[in-house]
Formats: C-alpha cells, sequence, structure tokens
C-alpha cells in the first residue's frame, strides 16, 4: 500500500478517537493516562469553583478500608458553566460516584470523564448545540 | 357609475380577504416559535450564556448601523462545528499548531514547521519562541510542571492575546471621543481613541498598549496599536512578539447582528512579514440585558489547585 495511503488511514483513525473522546479529556492531556477509566465512589470533602479548573475533592475508601483522598479536575469555570455545571451541583457530604481519566503519576487525581452520579441521580451536561 | 354587480364585487371581497384575513390570523394564531430578533431570545439575567449558532435560526437581522460597533459581543462561537471558536487553545485561529480534528501533525518530531500555516519567523522569532514553553496542548505543549506560560501565574494576557486566546464576551461602547472595549478575560479594558491624536512615538511600554482607531467607511473601523511591552506571549503557542509589535484590527460590521475582526501581527523583529491571526473572524451580538460571566484569574486560587493536584512535582517524563 503506498505510504501516503497509510498515513492517510492513520490520520483518519487519529481524528476519529479524538472527536469521539469526551470534552474533559482533552485539557492537560500529557499528564493524563487516556487510555485508562477509574471509577471512585466516596463523599464530597469540597468542591472548588474556581480558575484554572473547576476540581472536586471526594474520599473514598479502597479494598483495605483505608481512605483515599482523590481530585478530579474539570475545565475553566466559564467552560464548566456552559456545560451547564453550578458552583452548587456538589456539597460536601454528597455521595458521587465518578468515572475519571486516571492521572499517570499514579497520584489520586483524574480527569472527570462523561459519568457522574451524585446522591443517585447521574448529572447530565448540557449537550453542545449541533 | 359602475353598477355594483356580483362580477365585480366578488373578486374585490376575494383580494380583501387574502389581505386581511392572513393578518387577523397572525394576530389569534400562538406565537411564533422561533425569535424574529436576536433581543427576542430569551438568555439567563445573570451570568449569562452565549448563544448557539441554533439559537439565530429564524432571526432577521437589520442592516449594520451607520459607524456603530456598540453592543455586547460573543467571539466564543459553537464549538461543535459551526462558527470557528475564540477560545484558540492550539494557538491563534488562522495559525493552530494542530491539524483539524485536534490531532498532533505526522512526519516526525512535533514543531512549529509541521503545522498548517507556519508563521514567518526571523532568527530571533524562533530562538525566543523555543524560549516560551507552553501547557496545555498543541504541538509545543509541555507537562504543566515544566511551563512558564505567564498567564499561569495570572500575569496579564495583554494585547493582542486577549483576542487571540479565551476571546469570548466582549463589550463596546462608543463615546464621543473614544471607543471602550471590554473583554470579559480578566475582566479588563481597552481605550481606543478617536479624537484623531497621533499614536505616540517612543512611548512607556504597557501591558494592552496605545491605540487609536477611525472609521475608513460606514461599517469598518480601524485600530492601530502600539506601545506593547514584550512580557506577553501573543497565544496560546507562545508566539512571540517585541516591543516594535504593530496591531492593526479591522472591526467590520456586517449587519445589526454580524461583525467580522481581522487582525494583522506587524513585527519585523520577529518575523520577516505582517500576518493575520484572525481573518473575518466573526462576533455574534448578545441579545440587550446579557451579563458577562467574569473570567478571572486569582492568583490564590491557582495556587491551591496546583497545591491540591500536586503539581509542584512533575508528573510525566
Amino acid at each position: 500500500m503506498r505510504r501516503s495511503k497509510l498515513v492517510l488511514i492513520f490520520l483518519l483513525a487519529v481524528g476519529f478517537l479524538t472527536v469521539s473522546r469526551p470534552v474533559s479529556a482533552h485539557h492537560g492531556a500529557a499528564s493524563f493516562d487516556n487510555s485508562r477509566t477509574v471509577t471512585v465512589e466516596g463523599t464530597v470533602t469540597e468542591f472548588l469553583w474556581t480558575n484554572p479548573r473547576v476540581h472536586l475533592k471526594v474520599d473514598a475508601k479502597d479494598e483495605n478500608g483505608n481512605i483515599q483522598h482523590w481530585v478530579f479536575e474539570a475545565q475553566s469555570v466559564v467552560n464548566q458553566a456552559n456545560a451547564g455545571w453550578t458552583n452548587t451541583m456538589f456539597k460536601p457530604g454528597d455521595h458521587v460516584l465518578v468515572d475519571a481519566t486516571p492521572a499517570k503519576s499514579g497520584r489520586l487525581v483524574g480527569l472527570f470523564r462523561s459519568r457522574i452520579v451524585i446522591n443517585g441521580r447521574e448529572f447530565k451536561r448540557l449537550e453542545e448545540a449541533p | 357609475m359602475p353598477k355594483l354587480s356580483i362580477w365585480t364585487t366578488l373578486p374585490i371581497a376575494v383580494i380583501l380577504a387574502c389581505v386581511v384575513l392572513p393578518t387577523l390570523g397572525a394576530q389569534t394564531a400562538p406565537p411564533r416559535t422561533s425569535a424574529k430578533s436576536v433581543d427576542d431570545i430569551k438568555i439567563d439575567k445573570w451570568n449569562s450564556l452565549p448563544l448557539h449558532g441554533s439559537d439565530y435560526r429564524g432571526v432577521t437581522s437589520g442592516p449594520a448601523p451607520k459607524r456603530d460597533l456598540s453592543g455586547i459581543w460573543d467571539a466564543t462561537g459553537d464549538r461543535v462545528g459551526g462558527a470557528p471558536g475564540g477560545i484558540q487553545i492550539n494557538g491563534v485561529n488562522e495559525h493552530r499548531s494542530v491539524l483539524p480534528g485536534n490531532s498532533a501533525p505526522t512526519g516526525g518530531e512535533p514543531n512549529e514547521r509541521n503545522i498548517p500555516n507556519p508563521l514567518p519567523y526571523t532568527p530571533l522569532g524562533e530562538a525566543t519562541l523555543e524560549t516560551h514553553k507552553p501547557t496545555g496542548q498543541g504541538v509545543r505543549a509541555v507537562p504543566s510542571a515544566l511551563g512558564n506560560d505567564p498567564v499561569n501565574i495570572c500575569d496579564p494576557p495583554g494585547f493582542p492575546r486577549m483576542e487571540f486566546s479565551e476571546f469570548r464576551n466582549l463589550e463596546i461602547e462608543q463615546l464621543s471621543d473614544h471607543v471602550l472595549i471590554l473583554n470579559q478575560n480578566y475582566r479588563t479594558w481597552r481605550t481606543v481613541w478617536t479624537d484623531g491624536r497621533e499614536l505616540p512615538t517612543d512611548p512607556e511600554p504597557r501591558w494592552y498598549g496605545y491605540s487609536v482607531g477611525k472609521w475608513v467607511d460606514d461599517c469598518t473601523f480601524v485600530v492601530q496599536t502600539v506601545g506593547l511591552n514584550d512580557n506577553t506571549w501573543l497565544d496560546n503557542q507562545g508566539r512571540p512578539h517585541s516591543s516594535d509589535l504593530r496591531v492593526e484590527e479591522r472591526f467590520h460590521r456586517v449587519d445589526y447582528d454580524h461583525m467580522e475582526l481581522t487582525v494583522t501581527i506587524n513585527d519585523p523583529k520577529m518575523y520577516t512579514q505582517p500576518w493575520q491571526g484572525l481573518k473575518t473572524f466573526p462576533l455574534r451580538r448578545q441579545p440587550r440585558g446579557f451579563d458577562i460571566r467574569e473570567i478571572y484569574c486569582s492568583p490564590s486560587d491557582f495556587a491551591e489547585y496546583r497545591e491540591d493536584v500536586g503539581e509542584s512535582a512533575p508528573s510525566d517524563k
């Protein structure tokens, strides 16, 4: 097969994979392992509706019952507001389940993916108009 | 006088019915779902969300008012198709440092030369570019802990980065001898003097420079800016500029609800020829009463974030 065709097929594949990623995954991608998803369930300790990144602190128990302190990052305040988030959607004490892209370093930091469940209710982000 | 017969009155009645009945129907019919004017579109009173392209369906835009840029404008655009966005995380629109579709270019080591529309750097321009380490995205991005983007410590983006990055809402007000451009990002403003004064020669450099403007026709306002300090980057990819930079903006009011902005960079120290960062970039008028959300860089918030995510240590090699 000609090299230019191979390059084209590769580009199309990369383009498709990129477009199908949730918006939150593209921000600061260098530090996060986009091939993995972690699911964390726990209790909100703090929600920071601030720049540069809106972020959520969650205490979760690991298999041994030890408390893990997780931090989940979204994007800037304005980006999150455009996606339908509000400064009061999480409160300390809320029970949450979050899908996240984990940090490559192993630190308990992740990027929000699509699924966020708050006190049993799934949060739906505002869809962008076509 | 012609006799009034069925053959004269009936056609007249039919014609009258065709004219009158539709208007009666419109008064009693249910209200139309599509707005006629941008100002009819419902928005939140506070922290208003910018309109999407689809919100403009059914809107009829009036003609451009003469010599008038005033209003609240949005440059965010639609992130899914539609107008190009003003956020510009991959660098200024006309010279984005990734291929369409957000992927890094192929063909060896990612660098400025392997992108569509590379810039005409001088040797000093290239050398200065190399010292700028952007974070986030684009072919030049490094992990956050290794970056040196001045906005990451809440330094002002200055001008024209104000329009080449995070370009979202702006308000333009025209007074008798100057135009005020108020920018959402960093909650800052620029003054464009229209009283006929000349640009200063050899001025004390400023973050937002010195601007004068004039109308070249009834719909086009041209602004010249000089005196920009060299502490700032031009865009999110760290494109450099010197304090010799001269920027020209052309605001062209297309109709009542649409404006196009073209920004030309002229900096012979860093670039061998002038280039455009934005070319007829679309700005959309927002409804009256649009409350611009605050975008602000708080050093303490940034420091707290870095501590929360442990960014003091490099997170990947």
